[in-house]
């Protein structure tokens, strides 16, 4: 019965035991030879550092002109998103004004910044301005891969007399600023990026359904997780089936704890790290801490989503809009392009509330920030900066206001416009919220280069105190690693 | 073929009862694994053929539209804003491109593995299976530095190049039993008749492991079709593929679901196709062509 | 060989020889003993560049090449030394291997049993044959995205209908088992027609005659499937085996859509772990030492099985 040919199959050859263990020894033999023979390796292996000399600001000179740079060219890396949307369809009205045509690509937020990485590393100049936020420049600035903008801002033969770098809320501008030393506070010498767009965080809610189950938004921890409980008990019973309390983002990322935690964990007074001597200490394994994350983990726990820990921000939002979470502590965009008629469900339903305060009425709240910035290769600085400047300028986010979805200005002029604010009272709370929290809304995480990996742990971490792990030895374990990763 | 080898398995001298459960359970086991199997699927249609609102909805009823489709291929007023068909193209040269390659390469390898002996052959063999095996990361950091350099970063010749690592290791492999398996009489004869070496191989050998070659093609595309790892950390806008572009409808301010099913649909289509055309290659391809007695 | 049987004659394929009377023009040794080396040069050639980029990524991680770090030092093997004395690298070595062996283990009884069921020629096996590749199809990275939404707890549409026969509960994936459990099941799903193909076409090219003989001494199915069909099959399924769970052990797409190597790090595998030290944590080196060490691991492994394969495949030849 010998199947004659049957051995030849997909992988005869692929044993047959014909593979010596000498001959795998000389196969390692050559190509460690071979490895030794590449001197080349070392010579250009590696992409090396730039060279910071004296700011390309510096030469330009006479008075400002719009039309300066007519007829170059510049390229754009954007991320998906509503405000790079509004910046799109105004690039014409760009070009109609300086003479400088506008390219760009557009990847969503899953990948972006896996490019920008790229492009930056390469040094290459394929782009010349980009979006990125306040831990990016904590990543990308000291490898000297973002050009500060400050010459440029104060050399008036560079930049519009209309430019008012004051008319930015402070804090905005000051996210953008950093000495690139672990620990230092945001603020110097140095503008790395210029707001543009921003979000804060605050708490969103089902107001139909807040008000057939007589619910007030809670003003302090404690309510919150009673009302987010209580909805999870009675929602499913006033109309709203598989309803639970509270969408809070939960998935392995650094993504996770920037939005709804930070914003509560900084209004009960807390830090992520302590600075002594120049050293960074984690500060997320203190004993108040550890008792909030407790706090934190259990509210979601008890009436958070089911799938908690594969939450990222559109399964929070889609829960929201779908009616099937009664409150959401996230970006206060998330909640609002739910709330736009047609988009879901929940359209037209949704409230805002500042969230609760802290045990001293603390709103103190961590903002995200969409801000534009220059890549240090760009060839074109100069035509580079006009764009910039116009970006961020009054115009143009007047109209992206007003006529565009760029909700959450960074201007105070524009967050003073009589038709952005007739166009924002549509949705209950919204501004009145926005005012609540804009002064103490600002980066709460301290500034230190392995911001991606601390965020990451502690999310890590939190889902492990949720998965019902103790939370003080997971934080302790946390805190141990994180002391020798960040000061190294 | 399929008739004859179907009665070695199926059972006798046992009772029509007996053969009757067999065939109920053989139905129900069947019907079992492939609604496993197709329920994504057929949700992915229904899902594309949603609008924004039924998107996050469990229901199979509701008014279909096929404004996912055209909004992912960015016709009339319903553009994603998204270069899909650019992506798609891209796939297309990169995939085809690299099989191509790997087929140049690999069939004269293969041959030479399968009919000769030589120096180091077991070792370079080895040496190309274990491509396969490579976790791509390992590449991905060197490559990131080395593609801006020389320009290939972001190219269809950078991503035909990596693509190797997932083509070039089946293709080997899979058409070296494949040579393996003819009696090398079948050249002897041809060479009696005056061909060439290169002669005997085009005109004897390739013809028949032809199956093989279409089958073993087809899943090399797939695979090379499929990769996400590749283009995600070494494409920008040139050559981004379609695996990586159909994310770009989850961002923003909301995850267009409907979108992203819709281009995955449209994605699937090529290899689709091409499976579906060299459908009668794909099971005999593999068994490597015949019935034995 | 029976592939000459059930094909074609070389003379018919091959038109009209030349000149088939003066016979063959003698090649000269040299040549002729050249002629393999130069079939291989085009493949060497490739793996010559192929290797340059590992060799590379070898040479990186005796650095500490970082983000921060982009004009790196020499720290000889600290990298490795980490790595190996570390917790999380073990951890994702643990969870590497666990699912790369249930992903192994589930899909290949899964594939096979189709592949039999299939092979039982039903009209509706000829249908379903045809649609049998079609998850394959779908790129891994949007099949976790599909299944991701489909298992939503509070919008997905199998957590509605798993909820309706009291099953809900599977779908909220909060603990590190459910994690696990859709991770393999969506792995599953994708790749099970990959081993169901190749058993297909095992059974296929089955030769006929032991079956006949053993039912004409009126052996029973079992005893039949048992002591005919799976030996035969075996060597067949093992290159498939091998196939995928090399793949397991690289698994990458499925976790980082679906849930990111989380919850905790119950489902964080090599790769998803080098992932985020050298894409999202920007430590190219680090993150290079874990791929080279998985890489040797996968190296070793995959030796091990292949020469196992040799000789399952010797032994079924009757060598």
């Amino acid at each position: 019965m010998a199947a004659s040919g049957h051995d030849k199959f997909l992988g005869a050859g692929l044993g047959s035991g014909r593979l010596s263990r000498r001959s795998l020894l000389r196969g390692i033999g050559a190509t460690a030879g071979l490895a030794a023979s590449l001197p080349v390796l070392s010579a250009c292996g590696f992409g090396g550092a730039s060279d910071s000399a004296g700011s390309a600001a510096n030469d330009i000179s006479g008075s400002f002109d719009w039309k300066k740079h007519s007829g170059q060219e510049i390229k754009l890396l954007l991320n998906k998103h509503p405000y790079q949307e509004a910046l799109v369809a105004n690039l014409g009205k760009f070009t109609e004004q300086t003479g400088i045509k506008v390219n760009y690509d557009v990847f969503p937020e899953d990948n972006y910044f896996d490019k920008v990485t790229l492009e930056l590393r390469s040094k290459a100049g394929n782009y010349d301005a980009f979006m990125l936020g306040a831990y990016m420049v904590w990543q990308y600035g000291p490898p000297g891969y973002l050009e500060d903008l400050k010459p440029w801002i104060d050399n008036t033969a560079a930049t519009n007399a209309d430019f008012a770098p004051d008319d930015f809320f402070p804090n905005l501008l000051q996210a953008g600023q950093w000495s690139f030393k672990n620990g230092d506070p945001l603020g110097g010498g140095k503008q790395w990026m210029l707001p543009w767009g921003w979000e804060t965080n605050v708490v969103a809610y089902n107001s139909e359904l807040f008000t057939k189950l007589g619910l007030k938004p809670a003003e302090t921890f404690d309510e919150l997780v009673e009302l987010a409980a209580a909805i999870k008990q009675k929602a499913p019973g006033a109309g709203y089936p598989d309803m639970y309390g509270i969408a809070v983002r939960g998935s392995k990322s650094w993504a996770t704890m920037h939005p709804g935690f930070m914003t509560m964990y900084s209004r009960f007074g807390l830090k992520d790290f302590t600075v002594a001597d120049g050293k960074l200490e984690p500060a997320m394994n203190s004993a108040a801490a550890v008792d909030f994350t407790t706090r934190w983990a259990s509210m979601v726990k008890a009436s958070g989503p089911a799938s908690w820990p594969t939450y990222s921000w559109y399964n929070c939002s889609g829960d929201l809009g779908a009616q099937k979470a009664g409150m959401m502590f996230d970006a206060d965009t998330a909640a609002y392009f739910q709330s736009v008629p047609g988009a879901s469900q929940a359209a037209g339903k949704l409230a805002f509330h500042p969230g609760p305060k802290g045990p001293d009425g603390s709103l103190a709240t961590n903002m995200w920030i969409w801000s534009l910035g220059m890549n240090s290769a760009s060839k074109k600085k100069a035509a580079t900066w006009w764009f910039l400047q116009w970006a961020t300028g009054k115009d143009h986010l007047t109209y992206a206001a007003t006529q565009q979805s760029h909700i959450d200005p960074v201007r105070k002029s524009v967050a003073d416009n009589a038709e952005y604010k007739q166009r924002l009272s549509n949705t209950p709370g919204f501004l009145d919220t926005f005012d609540a929290v804009v002064n103490d809304t600002k980066i709460q995480f301290t500034p230190q280069t392995q911001f991606f990996d601390a965020t990451t742990s502690w999310a890590e971490a939190l889902q492990k105190i949720y998965g019902g792990e103790n939370a003080q030895s997971v934080l302790d374990a946390l805190a141990a690693d994180l002391k020798t990763k960040v000061n190294s | 073929m399929t008739d004859t080898a179907s009665h070695v398995t199926t059972q006798h001298a046992t009772g029509v009862a007996r053969r009757r459960l067999g065939r109920v359970l053989t139905t129900v086991g069947l019907l079992a694994y492939f609604a496993f199997s197709l329920f994504p699927v057929v949700w992915m249609i229904l899902l594309s053929l949603k609008d924004k609102q039924d998107q996050l909805t469990t229901y199979f009823a509701f008014s279909p539209t096929l404004d996912s489709y055209r909004a992912v291929l960015g016709l009339g007023d319903a553009d994603a804003g998204v270069p899909f068909l650019r992506f798609f193209v891209s796939s297309l040269v990169t995939s085809i491109g690299a099989v191509l390659v790997s087929l140049l390469i690999g069939v004269p390898a293969a041959y030479a593995a399968a009919r000769f002996s030589f120096r180091g052959k077991e070792n370079l063999m080895f040496t190309l299976l274990s491509f396969r095996f490579a976790p791509e990361l390992v590449v991905i950091i060197p490559l990131s530095v080395i593609y801006p350099q020389i320009g290939l970063f972001d190219s269809y010749t950078g991503m035909i190049w990596v693509l190797q690592l997932v083509t070039l290791p089946l293709i080997v492999w899979i058409l070296r039993s494949y040579f393996e398996d003819l009696s090398p009489e079948i050249e002897q004869a041809a060479l009696l008749d005056g061909y060439s070496r290169t002669q005997a191989f085009l005109r004897t050998v390739l013809p028949l492991v032809k199956p093989g070659i279409a089958a073993v093609s087809l899943l090399a595309f797939i695979f090379a079709w499929n990769n996400f790892v590749f283009p995600l950390t070494l494409t920008s806008s040139n050559a981004q593929t379609v695996t990586v572009g159909s994310l770009s409808f989850i961002g923003g301010n909301e995850a267009k679901f409907n979108f992203t099913a819709a281009a995955a649909l449209i994605a699937a289509v090529p290899p689709l196709v091409l499976a579906l055309s060299i459908q009668r290659f794909l099971v005999r391809g593999l068994s490597f062509g015949s019935v034995k007695d | 060989m029976s592939v000459l049987s059930s094909t074609q004659s070389p003379a018919s394929t091959g038109g009209v020889p030349p000149s088939s009377a003066a016979g063959r023009v003698r090649v000269p040794r040299w040549r002729r003993r050249l002629r393999p080396y130069l079939l291989i040069v085009p493949a060497v050639a490739l793996c010559v560049g192929i290797l340059y980029p590992f060799l590379l990524g070898v040479f990186y991680t005796l650095f500490n090449y970082s983000a921060t770090k982009p004009v790196p030092d020499f720290v000889g093997v600290d990298n490795y030394v980490t790595v190996l004395t570390q917790g999380e690298f073990w951890h994702s070595a643990w969870v590497t291997g666990l699912f790369a062996v249930l992903a192994t283990v589930v899909e290949t009884v899964l594939g096979v049993g189709v592949a039999l069921l299939l092979n039982r020629s039903s009209l509706l096996g000829r249908l379903l044959e045809k649609v049998l590749i079609v998850p394959l199809m779908i790129a891994p990275i949007i099949a976790a995205i599909i299944w991701k939404l489909m298992l939503w707890p509070s919008v997905g549409v199998l957590s509605h209908y798993l909820s309706m026969i009291g099953l809900g509960d599977l779908t909220a994936i909060d603990t590190a088992g459910k994690a696990m459990f859709w991770c393999v099941v969506i792995d599953t799903w994708i790749f099970t027609p990959f081993v169901a193909i190749l058993a297909l076409a095992a059974l296929r090219s089955m030769p006929r005659s032991p079956f006949e003989a053993a039912a004409v001494d009126g052996a029973s199915p079992w005893f039949t499937f048992r002591t005919l069909t799976l030996p035969m099959l075996w060597p067949y399924v093992l290159v498939a085996v091998i196939f995928r769970f090399m793949d397991s052990l690289k698994v990458f797409d499925v976790i980082y859509a679906f849930t990111q190597g989380g919850p905790g790090n119950a489902t964080t595998t090599l790769q998803i772990s080098a992932y985020l030290q050298a894409i999202t944590y920007q430590r190219y080196s680090f993150g290079t030492t874990f791929m080279i060490v998985l890489w040797a691991i996968v190296y070793v492994v995959s030796m091990v099985l292949v020469r196992y394969l040799g000789r399952v495949q010797n032994r079924s030849a009757g060598k």
